[in-house]
């Protein structure tokens, strides 16, 4: 979910930048202190990765298509710190390389797809992963998917309670959340389905390429 | 230390436009951003229309329709949010053309090579992504099915993740082959 800069509050995004700085000061040790030397070349490499990875085309039923985010994967097999750094570089690389995404927004973007997108798929793959190893990674990649779609929805439908003019005319995003969530989840839940399928299938693949290792 | 100076200013801009709620103040603010932009100006605010006009179209008209029928419908919100986020995504590709980002971070050697290799990689993976994508095409007679797809896809997603393995040992190796990690 991409949302533009513009609708999102100061009053909002601010302190989203203070509690995203936090889980990035907090990310980056932990990344460095799991990885050695490598982690730079680590780091930047997986970036890469999930730059591409959102490029890759989920095939929908009728011959369209919508993009993968790849986070579901990204944290089932680097874990949730490595997929959230990863992710919040690449959405620093789009706003101030290519001027995509937005300013404003990074924080929210950042917390929303790389941190509870991330978290989710880890916790539903290591919830369930004994029981059934390819029905987590479905749910891995659907929550990857799904929650961070609910965390945008909520914020983006409480701009019209924290800003408004006196006569209670919106500021930035006008819809509240009766519109808001059910607008953003139900498509994202049909996306998340793709998703998990392109979990299981990537997975799989990693293993195979890996000689049946779990990576 | 011009591009940091304008990365700040850019930043501060960015956020001393979310607290303007005046659409007569943000149509000036665009005009001053056009004429800093110079000949490049209509092609910037033309990118800029082109970036937000899917988003914005939806949330205008949506707003436009619910607004009407419950009879609070303020066409200063609508001019207010359209000049904002037009003012801002021309503001921002004016400050991608004229900020390195490499230079502008460059106080931090790590965050700089960090920045680098990101973006080299994504671009070297976004290669390999184009030649999958023609690959299945020039391989396929008949338009491939939706397992085909979804297989392709999964194959895809897997190989770029086993590209940017090798690529970050390779990396590694070379970087300490050439005494980058010694102090």
């Amino acid at each position: 979910v991409h949302v533009p800069d513009g609708f999102i509050a100061p009053v909002v995004y601010l302190p989203l930048y203070g509690v995203a700085a936090g889980f990035w000061a907090y990310g980056a040790r932990r990344v460095r202190a799991s990885l050695d030397e490598d982690t730079l070349p680590y780091l930047a490499v997986l970036t890469g990765l999930a730059f591409v990875l959102s490029m890759v085309a989920i095939p929908l039923p009728g011959g369209t298509t919508v993009h993968a985010a790849g986070i579901g994967l990204l944290a089932v097999v680097f874990g949730v710190w490595t997929a959230f750094m990863a992710v919040s570089l690449v959405l620093v690389m789009q706003a101030l390389l290519f001027g995509e995404g937005g300013v404003t927004s990074l924080p929210l973007n950042a917390l929303a797809m790389g941190l509870v997108g991330a978290a989710a798929a880890w916790t539903a793959y290591r919830g369930l992963g004994r029981a059934t190893r390819r029905g987590a990674l479905f749910l891995a990649g659907l929550l990857s998917v799904a929650l961070p779609a609910a965390l945008v929805a909520l914020v983006l439908g409480l701009q019209p309670l924290v800003a408004h003019a006196e006569d209670g005319t919106p500021l930035f995003f006008p819809f509240g959340l009766s519109v808001t969530v059910p607008a953003l989840l139900a498509p994202h839940l049909v996306i998340g389905l793709g998703e998990g399928v392109l979990t299981v299938l990537g997975h799989d693949l990693v293993q195979r390429l890996r000689g049946g290792h779990s990576p | 230390v011009r591009d940091r100076l304008l990365l700040g200013l850019y930043l501060t801009a960015v956020v001393a436009v979310t607290t303007v709620h005046d659409p007569a103040a943000l149509a000036l603010a665009l005009a001053a951003v056009l004429a800093l932009a110079g000949r490049a100006g209509l092609r910037l605010l033309r990118r800029a229309l082109l970036a937000v006009a899917l988003f914005n179209g939806v949330v205008t008209a949506t707003y436009v329709i619910l607004a009407t029928l419950e009879g609070r419908l303020s066409w200063h919100y609508v001019a207010l949010v359209n000049l904002r986020v037009l003012l801002l995504a021309t503001l921002t590709f004016l400050a991608v053309e004229r900020i390195d980002p490499f230079r502008a971070l460059a106080f931090s050697p790590s965050l700089t090579y960090l920045l680098t290799l990101a973006y080299s990689q994504s671009m070297v993976l976004r290669r390999s992504l184009e030649e999958f994508r023609l690959a299945l095409r020039s391989r396929s007679p008949t338009p491939p099915g939706l397992r085909e797809r979804y297989r392709h896809s999964a194959v895809t997603a897997g190989s770029l993740l086993q590209k940017a393995l090798a690529d970050a040992g390779e990396t590694a190796q070379a970087l300490r082959s050439r005494g980058f990690f010694d102090d």
